[in-house]
């Protein structure tokens, strides 16, 4: 009875859920729809005005005087106006004033909303050029639309300034909206006496300013919290002597912990940084016609969001995770190159600097994260971008250092006993997005390089007049592109699985399947990247390869996702913090995942692709797969890596928050998208007589992904609450808070150093598979190559 | 197995090592080095800007980036210096047990050296042939003097016009060869055991060491050698040229030099190129256009002028000088690892406990000698 209970309440939870979604876009939040007449002029006639129009005003004063009346003389000049035989119908005018009062004089001109318009309609409706009223032998209806130029009187206020709105038309006076038919906007502002308090309008804020300042105070504040560290650790050794050897210890370590500690520090700063790029070009996309950012800002918000993204915040934020974890879990001391460890990090911040010089010197890469060839070998292209490539050069080299050490480390290092398939499953996905990634990233290195040579001394790998091919950098690009994405979900699938077999308190569903799918997925990875160049002219052949190689994937896919299922299906799920976040990722990554399945389908394709519904996809696999994966992978590791107990309480209301904030952000974009509103556009106009354009109703749903985007980013902020909350007053943690097994669990909480003493190094108890099947045929006709050196007894 | 471990012993990041102690120890140069690539990356590209030389003051800059680099690989030595064998991490899981780790980090990192030069050759298949050769298109006669055509010149070509062209190439694929070799005597020199050593070279056992040593940075010397020959022969054949003794001059052409390729106008910049082979003169016809091509037959029959063609040549240059100064790259690292690995050895630095550091630079050399094998026919012969 219970059960049938709880099935109709989540039953009417569902249907009000989709209700809403489906009645809310009819709640505009303006009657008259955002960008009304008063705001951006009459948009009947175009969605774009026309600089051949030239609007005025005569009779303003430089200054005014209080409560003083004005004649404003309202004209206009050009467009196709007056090209009819037909003398009337010549055009009309909205006039907005900020203050004052506006007060009509000719008979042909209203006051309405306390705006000046033209009045009546002409009344010619068989178009002979007489006035039906004439025709009629009444008295004619002065029409406002027969005048280039109107008179109003406006009273001015007492003080401050006033800006005037001036929307003009001028048609071609046919009677018929047409395209022919042109409008533009003008604006002026006068001022007047100061009231004690000055009313003076603020100068527009120039987003790089913004930015700029935000990035250096995030900078500082990370700074303060560096020297907050070091204080709470010794508050009586506050001085240079005590903290210059303390500093040289973190740039110098080469401890996989501290490293791992880096990458996170790395990680989250610029995870903020291109969150804040989020807010701004949210900004700018919150209402039609926006002119916060310009065309040419908004390129490079959007390029350096995606790289800074993808790039600095994900890549950092997993090898913060691997490099914490996978010694533990395998029960090494340390990685195989522990030195070679700490030169993977520091190129990142290097890196991230020259990446970064473009936005200091307001000149950043333009190019998209793609960087596609010809544009970004052109003249045209920002000088910023040549520093955007550097900087992604010294990341391959980063990326390439990284893949030796955990290959080296997963492939040899494991303790005795554990052999490949006794490994924990986020150690199987580490090695698996090394191993794609290691393979596929020095292709981008190559074409990185060429274009960083193209770029300076002038070779012509993509230069098109001297036969380069820019589809040769498609090709580098996405064969490493495509790997790439699966490498920063990849490890998330790995966090997930550990975290729902502890919460399900039992072990995973299907181990063995759960690894052949991964490895399935890395194998995949490497001949599905076509799909990202359909509309790029591809041999119809390959596109049909590509389509079906990428239905594939979700095969693989879809085995994990019912393995996870399965897996809390026959365990008993307790739900703390990290569960919660791994059933959000479990919702939200489907999702993302049969959006996914919309972009292999060649048709399809040709009509999503470069609309917000790609943006919404992708997001929900990145946000939703690979950031609510490393949350909950932050609330089940914590307490390991800090020693302390993270707050519950706190946990719970960020996943709600951003849980909820972040479906509002993403999921409207999917129905923006299949009405046709384009991605990498930097505003968008609502009209219905444009194709770009997206209709009135459709309108609304940016300012609500807008408002869901700051809520959002900000809901992430209990999250950093929360860990300096627990770094500073955290209840002590024990070795194994959770009930997890693998090998993290049995050393203390936070680890010792080294993590497992390498004189007796652990053995595996408990596992998924038997021993005796270890190693494994493979494996033993493997070894069976392999010669064990013989200096073994030289050295001691 | 391996040292203690006394993770409580702090060594100073600037080094040297005590290895006794073995790993983690803490070191400067990750981040010196890291800044020092940074540095060199952003002055580079203020020197040049999209092929125009801007700031020739930056080099000032890329010189700085080099010695921040060359003291990061220092303190990088200076820890590594003393490193005798005493901490050599093996492999604990399969298939690798017992097996160096250094040794299957070697094989992995020659993994990803592999895809970059599959992804350089890629580039150079996909433009060899998807671009009409130059030769072909002189032949066809599809081309007017004064305009510019775009095709593919392979340096093949050019460096095919007499064996001394070739010289140069053909000398650095045998230093290359001989230096795998004298790095494999290294190693075989290095390991053998003290006995056998004594036995071999007919010494007094006390004397090995001081022989030994000797003998290995001999080795290790001459593979050195022949990589700054190749290098040298390397940037003769790009920029220098040389000049033919007199009696061979018969042999070349009549020529009594070699010019650069650089100078015969196989260049990135050049936007019209022009080689002898394209000069269709009419008075000398028939010398390099054989008679039954397209080309032979119109200037017969009146309805082509001959004259010069102009062929837009940069990216067939961009890729020859690329792919293999990305060669060249790789012969620069590995010798930068020897002038280390030469000082080491002359120092007594390696023996039979640790004979397999040189063994595993061996794995990387070998690498790079059979990339320049490809290299070499199909960029030069073919």
């Amino acid at each position: 009875m219970m059960k049938r209970r709880s099935f109709i309440q989540t039953f009417a939870i569902l249907v009000i859920v989709g209700l809403a979604l489906n009645l809310a876009p009819e709640a505009d939040s303006l009657p008259s729809g955002i960008g009304g007449q008063s705001e951006k002029g009459c948009i009947c006639h175009g969605a774009i005005p026309d600089s051949g129009v030239t609007p005025s005003i005569t009779g303003l004063p430089d200054t005014f005087t209080a409560s003083t009346t004005y004649t404003l003389t309202v004209s206009f000049t050009g467009g196709p106006s007056g090209t009819d035989a037909n003398p009337m119908n010549l055009g009309g005018f909205n006039l907005a004033a900020s203050s004052g009062t506006l007060e009509a004089i000719d008979e042909w001109v209203r006051v309405e909303n306390g705006e000046a318009v033209h009045n009546g309609i002409d009344d010619d409706a068989n178009n002979d050029g007489v006035d039906d009223a004439v025709a009629a032998g009444g008295t004619p209806i002065t029409s406002g639309n027969d005048f280039t130029s109107w008179t109003v009187n406006w009273t001015s206020p007492e003080s401050g300034s006033t800006t005037f709105n001036l929307a003009v038309n001028s048609v071609n006076g046919d009677g018929v909206a047409s395209a022919d038919d042109k409008w533009n906007t003008m604006s002026v502002s006068v001022s007047g006496p100061s009231s004690g308090v000055a009313a003076e309008p603020l100068e527009p804020a120039d987003p790089f300013v913004v930015l700029a300042t935000l990035i250096i105070v995030s900078g500082l504040l990370l700074g303060i919290v560096i020297l907050y560290t070091f204080y709470r650790a010794n508050p009586d050794g506050f001085s240079w002597e005590a903290f210059a050897p303390w500093i040289t210890e973190w740039l110098t370590s080469t401890d996989h912990k501290k490293v791992g500690t880096l990458y996170f520090l790395a990680g989250f700063f610029f995870l903020g940084v291109g969150g804040i790029m989020a807010m701004l070009i949210r900004v700018q996309l919150a209402v039609p016609g926006n002119d916060f950012l310009t065309q040419d800002q908004y390129n490079q918000f959007f390029t350096m969001h995606g790289t800074v993204m993808i790039f600095l915040a994900a890549m950092p934020l997993i090898n913060g995770f691997a490099n914490w974890l996978i010694p533990l879990q395998i029960g090494a001391a340390d990685l195989a190159l522990p030195r070679i460890n700490a030169m993977s990090f520091w190129l990142q911040p290097v890196g991230a600097l020259l990446i970064f010089t473009g936005i200091f010197s307001g000149a950043a890469a333009d190019t998209g994260w793609t960087g596609y060839a010809p544009y970004i070998v052109s003249e045209t292209a920002h000088s910023g971008t040549t520093m955007w490539v550097a900087g992604q050069i010294m990341l391959v080299a980063s990326s390439t250092l990284t893949g030796i050490n955990f290959l080296t480390t997963i492939c040899a290092m494991r303790a005795p006993t554990m052999g490949w398939m006794q490994m924990p499953l986020f150690t199987w996905s580490i090695f698996v997005a090394n191993l794609m990634l290691f393979i596929s990233i020095p292709a981008w290195g190559v074409g990185l390089i060429q274009v960083y040579l193209d770029r300076t001394i002038g070779t012509a790998f993509y230069h098109v007049a001297s036969g380069g091919d820019p589809l040769l950098w498609s090709h580098l690009f996405w064969y490493f592109g495509h790997p790439e994405v699966y490498v920063v979900i990849v490890p998330a699938f790995g966090i997930i699985s550990e975290v729902i077999a502890t919460s399900a308190r039992r072990s995973v569903f299907g181990y063995r399947s759960m690894v052949y799918a991964m490895a399935g997925i890395g194998i995949v990875a490497f001949i599905v990247y076509g799909h990202h160049m359909f509309t790029s002219g591809m041999s119809p052949t390959l596109r049909f390869v590509t389509m079906l190689t990428t239905m594939l994937v979700a095969v693989p896919t879809g085995i994990k996702i019912f393995n996870w299922l399965k897996t809390m299906h026959k365990g008993s799920l307790i739900y703390r913090t990290h569960t919660l976040w791994a059933l959000g990722f479990l919702v939200t990554f489907t999702l993302g995942g049969i959006s996914g399945m919309f972009f292999p389908s060649l048709a399809m394709d040709t009509h999503l692709h470069e609309t917000y519904f790609v943006v919404a996809h992708f997001h929900y696999v990145f946000v939703g797969g690979t950031v609510f994966g490393m949350f909950a992978g932050i609330y089940y590791w914590f307490p390991k890596m800090s020693g302390k107990m993270m707050d519950e309480n706190w946990g719970l209301l960020h996943f709600l928050t951003a849980f909820i904030s972040f479906n509002g952000i993403f999921w409207p974009m999917h129905k923006l998208g299949v009405m046709g509103m384009a991605r990498r556009h930097h505003t968008w106009f609502v009209s219905v007589d444009e194709y770009t354009n997206i209709p009135a109703e459709m309108a609304s749903w940016n300012l609500f992904i807008s408002v869901s985007a700051f809520l959002f980013f900000f809901s992430n902020f209990i999250l950093i609450g929360n860990m300096i909350k627990t770094i500073v007053s955290g209840k002590k943690a024990p070795a194994d808070p959770w009930g997890g097994w693998s090998f993290e669990w049995m050393c203390t909480s936070p680890p010792p150093t080294p993590s497992f003493d390498p004189h007796n190094l652990p053995v595996l108890h408990d596992a998924n598979e038997y021993h005796e099947e270890e190693p494994g045929k493979f494996a033993q006709w493997f070894t069976g190559l392999m010669v064990p050196e013989d200096d073994s007894e030289v050295s001691h | 197995m391996s040292g203690d471990h006394d993770y409580e012993h702090h060594i100073e990041p600037w080094g040297p090592h005590d290895w006794s102690h073995g790993a983690p120890h803490n070191s400067f140069a990750p981040l010196v080095m890291s800044i020092g690539f940074g540095v060199f990356l952003y002055t580079f590209a203020n020197i040049f800007v999209m092929g125009e030389l801007v700031d020739i003051s930056s080099m000032a800059g890329v010189m700085l980036g080099f010695i921040i680099i060359t003291l990061g690989l220092m303190i990088w030595w200076r820890q590594d210096m003393s490193f005798d064998g005493v901490y050599e991490p093996k492999g604990v899981g399969a298939p690798f047990r017992n097996i160096d780790l250094r040794k299957v980090a070697m094989w992995i990192f020659l993994m990803s050296e592999m895809m970059v030069f599959t992804s350089l050759f890629s580039t150079y298949i996909r433009y060899r042939l998807g671009i009409q050769n130059c030769e072909e298109l002189f032949l066809s006669g599809e081309w007017v003097e004064g305009t510019t055509v775009t095709c593919f010149e392979p340096a093949a070509h050019l460096i095919a016009s007499s064996w001394f062209h070739l010289a140069p190439g053909a000398v650095n694929t045998f230093a290359l060869i001989i230096s795998s070799f004298t790095i494999v005597l290294a190693l075989k020199t290095a390991k053998m055991s003290n006995k056998k050593y004594a036995k071999k070279y007919n010494i007094d056992k006390s004397d090995v060491d001081a022989h030994r040593s000797r003998k290995v940075g001999v080795f290790l010397g001459s593979t050195l050698f022949l990589a700054t020959l190749f290098l040298t022969l390397k940037l003769i054949e790009w920029f220098i040229g040389f000049p033919t003794p007199g009696p061979l001059t018969e042999l070349n052409h009549g020529y009594d030099s070699i010019k650069s390729l650089y100078s015969e106008g196989y260049t990135i910049h050049a936007a019209a190129y022009t080689n002898v082979h394209y000069d269709a003169d009419p008075t000398s016809k028939y010398f390099h256009i054989p008679a039954d091509s397209a080309l032979a037959m119109m200037m017969d029959a009146g309805t082509h002028p001959g004259g010069v063609m102009m062929a837009d040549i940069r990216v067939s240059a961009s890729t020859f000088y690329v792919t293999t100064g990305t060669h060249g790259v790789h012969v620069f690292a590995g010798m930068v690892g020897l002038s280390y690995m030469t000082f080491k050895a002359l120092r007594g630095g390696y023996g039979p406990s640790n004979a397999v550091s040189i063994e595993y630079f061996g794995l990387y050399w070998h690498f790079v000698d059979l990339v320049w094998v490809l290299v070499f026919p199909f960029f030069y012969l073919f």
